[in-house]
């Protein structure tokens, strides 16, 4: 050890070393928002286009209005209030086109204007934009349009209020829905020419149908039992006035433009499960909740004479197993309850963000759905039930967690 | 016979590897370097006082600072002079911190070492308590990204009666492979080392864990672990099974309690660096003065093991132009300051093609991140708590268990630097916790 000077580093630097450090992790996921909206778009595409080849050219009218009045009344609000849009063009097409699924082809112009002005404004930008709406855009504006236009949105012909157009067979693509005439109820829409000089059938929509099978206490709807009273008939009353469920697979049935294909809608949601952009538990346990309702939940059946039976346990009336089975399974196809699957398929915002909490989310939606399918006499029943789920979406978020690494289930309700 | 295998644990993800460029590159010398700034204070605790003058010459493994208060000493890791002090910046776990250095120039080329040294040791017939202290004299730092004294290591490990010791060469991270060819090359000193450990700590299990994928590389250890009763476990590829709490959960069931270390739930996981570094010490008397870092990456030219001298400039260690250079791997790893030098902690070094950070946009609420964080934790709902700085929220959400792994970050579609936000409410946790009149946000 020498005696010369040994400057000893006591003192911290005047000027740091170290600058405001980037922070990790360097690598990153290829895939970002934008990604998730334009492959749900794409998703959702497949029922457009069944609803193209079902509904005619009006279908692809409404739907692109629909998306570039989204578009440009997103555009337009930015504009104004100079908030910084972010990611918010793709989301806004994303959001007219889903909106669009949702309405029928025959509405008039300004009808999805309108939605989309709500659907924007009132749905997604109030609350602050992409990632912080409560309730689902493309739905409050379904709803809205639902409430400010009751007659657009159900009748499209003065002649018959209660039925509704898909086109004949041979007019598939080209033909123009409001160019309607009238068509059988238990229409074998396959292989039946359209009626004379006309491109579509007008049909009652299978929701209405099941709704008189099931609600005897109406008087409005045509009070029938599930078999016809009587010893002549032989089959059952759910398989004569309902269309063949193969119809209500594909979508020659009446509803929105991208309601009525099952098959278009299954394919899409899969195809969103496959790229993780929903958790399969999400779908089934929806569709479950729908289905155990609707073989669970009573119906109202007109009984010998004037008396009116209350039938719990549809799933085992006395019909036999087949028919109770089939009566359910047209109950989860008839109305818009997988569109509206698919709808909390493509939507991430406003659903719970853990697998427990989206299918506790999902069993409210299911179960809502079908009830309110089966006893109210609102225009959406499905919609709505998504809706009042999304309500309930922050308090199921907070309430439900998975058990976090080495702490204890519902650690997070202490206080201490 | 073959490995022993295990199971998995919740959350994790794929990640692309990247190491096959260094799985297989030998480890070899770097480049002389120019000039080492030996770092006083490694790991924590206060820097140690220098004990030599400016314009002395030193031996290499000559001491060159004495410990004060906890740390340990510091020996110079090449000959050469003592040319001045100053400040560099070494990695500390999750952020980088300043510290004194000497630096030393006129290097001279390492010693030789004999093939096969004489051993000057034997530990197979000491007590553990004496072997406790040899390892302490060693001034041994514990190779991990946070690096602590292992004389303070070995003294938590003893008193909590830790049943199981790990070797953790599971290497998740992508791109480093220091680790790896420490043990292909080093293997039966590697478990030497770590029999050495268990014996110190009393452990009954000790452990080798090691990627499912690599175990053809480990075929010289086979032997040696079979003579010190080490049970050899090839754990599947998941990031981040190499985590220390999520590695002794999966082998061991053990979960460690949020913001505790796991030797709290008596398994103490160390690295092959360090095992090697106690058997050289213990059985060879020869200091820990060099570590083999990693230098791969796009930018970095040809990808190498390099075993480099603590105090070596990171940026030496290639020709990186104007690269993004990393220290450590690239999820968990830091951006590399130009300060920086070669420290126990530092496992790679990494040149990255510099792309623009993301801009982070609102969450969208999709879920990925809870999906995929292996501590279970509710990221999106922290995020929200660190939004609105709702600490005590973060706290009973459980923020203090996050491993800092970055899966969150990595998978956010949002580009939301999720990791560093569940860190920042970890850090205010800890502080309220140690002290709870302090002021949180």
């Amino acid at each position: 050890m020498t005696d010369a000077p040994r400057p000893t580093p006591r003192r911290a630097p005047a000027v740091p070393l170290l600058p405001n450090p980037a922070h990790g992790p360097f690598l990153r996921a290829p895939e970002g928002a934008r990604t998730i909206f334009l492959v749900t778009l794409f998703a959702a595409c497949g029922p457009l286009a069944g609803g193209l080849v079902l509904f005619g050219f009006r279908a692809a009218f409404v739907a692109a209005l629909a998306m570039t009045s989204c578009a440009g009344v997103e555009w337009l609000y930015f504009r104004v209030t100079r908030v910084p849009a972010l990611l918010g063009r793709t989301h806004a097409v994303l959001t007219g086109l889903l909106l669009a699924l949702t309405l029928p082809a025959f509405v008039p112009w300004y009808v999805p204007v309108i939605a989309s002005a709500f659907a924007i404004i009132v749905g997604k930008a109030v609350f602050g934009g992409v990632g912080h709406f409560v309730w689902q855009p493309a739905l409050v504006a379904r709803l809205a349009v639902a409430v400010l236009f009751p007659t657009q949105l159900a009748v499209a012909s003065e002649a018959l209020p209660s039925r509704q157009p898909v086109l004949a067979q041979n007019r598939l693509l080209v033909g123009d829905v409001l160019s309607a005439g009238k068509g059988s109820n238990t229409v074998a829409w396959r292989g039946r020419p359209g009626p004379k000089g006309k491109d579509a059938f007008l049909l009652t929509p299978p929701a209405r149908v099941l709704r008189g099978l099931t609600d005897a206490r109406k008087p409005a709807f045509s009070a029938i039992v599930f078999r016809r009273p009587g010893p002549v008939s032989r089959s059952p009353a759910a398989l004569l006035e309902m269309p063949p469920i193969s119809n209500l697979l594909y979508g020659a049935r009446p509803g929105g433009i991208g309601e009525t294909s099952v098959i278009l809608i299954a394919v899409a949601v899969l195809y969103l499960v496959y790229r993780n952009y929903v958790k399969w538990h999400l779908p089934l346990a929806l569709l479950a909740a729908a289905w155990v309702t609707a073989a669970v939940a009573p119906v109202f059946l007109a009984g010998p004479g004037p008396a009116v039976r209350t039938r719990w346990l549809p799933l085992l009336t006395d019909e036999g197993l087949d028919v109770a089975f089939t009566y359910v399974n047209y109950q989860l196809l008839s109305g818009e309850l997988l569109l509206a699957v698919l709808l909390v398929s493509a939507e991430m915002t406003s659903r719970p963000v853990t697998t427990g909490g989206q299918v506790l989310f999902a069993l409210g939606c299911g179960t809502l759905a079908m009830l309110g399918q089966l006893y109210l006499d609102v225009p959406v029943p499905c919609y709505m039930a998504v809706l009042a789920m999304n309500t309930f979406t922050p308090a199921i978020d907070r309430l439900w967690r998975p058990r976090v690494f080495g702490m204890k289930r519902l650690a997070f309700l202490r206080r201490a | 016979m073959g490995l022993g295998r295990y199971g998995t644990f919740t959350g994790g993800i794929d990640l692309p590897e990247e190491k096959n460029a260094t799985l297989a590159a030998r480890i070899r010398p770097c480049e002389p370097p120019e000039r080492l700034r030996v770092p006083l204070a490694t790991g924590s605790g206060p820097p140690a006082e220098p004990c030599v003058a400016v314009g002395e010459s030193v031996r290499a493994s000559q001491r060159i600072a004495t410990a004060c208060n906890g740390g340990v000493d510091v020996f110079a890791p090449l000959g050469g002079r003592v040319a001045a002090f100053g400040w560099i910046a070494t990695a500390r776990g999750e952020r980088f911190v300043e510290s004194p250095a000497v630096e030393l120039t006129d290097l001279r080329p390492p010693p030789e070492t004999p093939e096969t040294p004489e051993r000057v040791f034997d530990w197979s017939s000491a007590e553990p308590d004496e072997l406790a202290r040899r390892i302490a004299d060693g001034a041994l730092v514990t190779h991990r990204p946070r690096p602590v004294p292992l004389a303070r290591w070995l003294a938590g490990a003893r008193r909590r009666r830790c049943r199981t010791l790990v070797a953790n060469v599971v290497e998740h991270e992508p791109y480093v492979t220091a680790d790896h060819r420490v043990l292909a090359e080093f293997g039966p000193e590697v478990i030497e080392g770590l029999a050495i450990l268990a014996k110190a700590i009393g452990s009954a299990e000790v452990v080798l864990a090691v990627d499912r994928r690599r175990t053809g590389f480990y075929a010289g250890s086979i032997d040696a672990a079979e003579r010190f009763g080490v049970a050899r476990i090839a754990l599947p590829h998941k990031y981040p099974i190499g985590a220390d709490t999520i590695l002794a959960k999966v082998l061991t069931r053990r979960e460690t309690p949020p913001g505790a270390e796991t030797t709290s739930v008596g398994t103490a996981i160390l690295d092959a660096a360090t095992c090697r570094a106690v058997f050289r010490w213990v059985c060879h008397g020869l200091r820990a003065i060099a570590r083999v870092v990693t230098v791969a990456g796009a930018r970095a030219g040809e990808a190498r093991n390099l075993l480099v001298p603590f105090g070596a400039d990171c940026h030496s260690l290639g020709d990186f132009g104007d690269a993004m250079v990393l220290h450590g791997g690239p999820m968990a790893g830091l951006a590399c300051p130009a300060e920086a030098v070669v420290t126990p902690a530092t496992a790679a070094v990494l040149a990255l093609e510099a792309s623009p950070r993301p801009v982070p946009t609102a969450c969208i609420r999709c879920g990925w991140c809870t999906d995929h964080c292996p501590a279970r934790l509710n990221v999106s709902a922290l995020n929200d708590a660190f939004e609105l700085s709702l600490v005590d929220d973060a706290r009973r959400g459980g923020a203090a268990a996050c491993v800092r792994c970055g899966v969150c970050s990595y998978v956010c579609p949002a580009r939301l630097p999720l990791m560093y936000r569940v860190q920042q409410l970890k850090r205010w946790i800890l502080a309220a916790a140690s002290d709870p009149d302090s002021e949180t946000p």
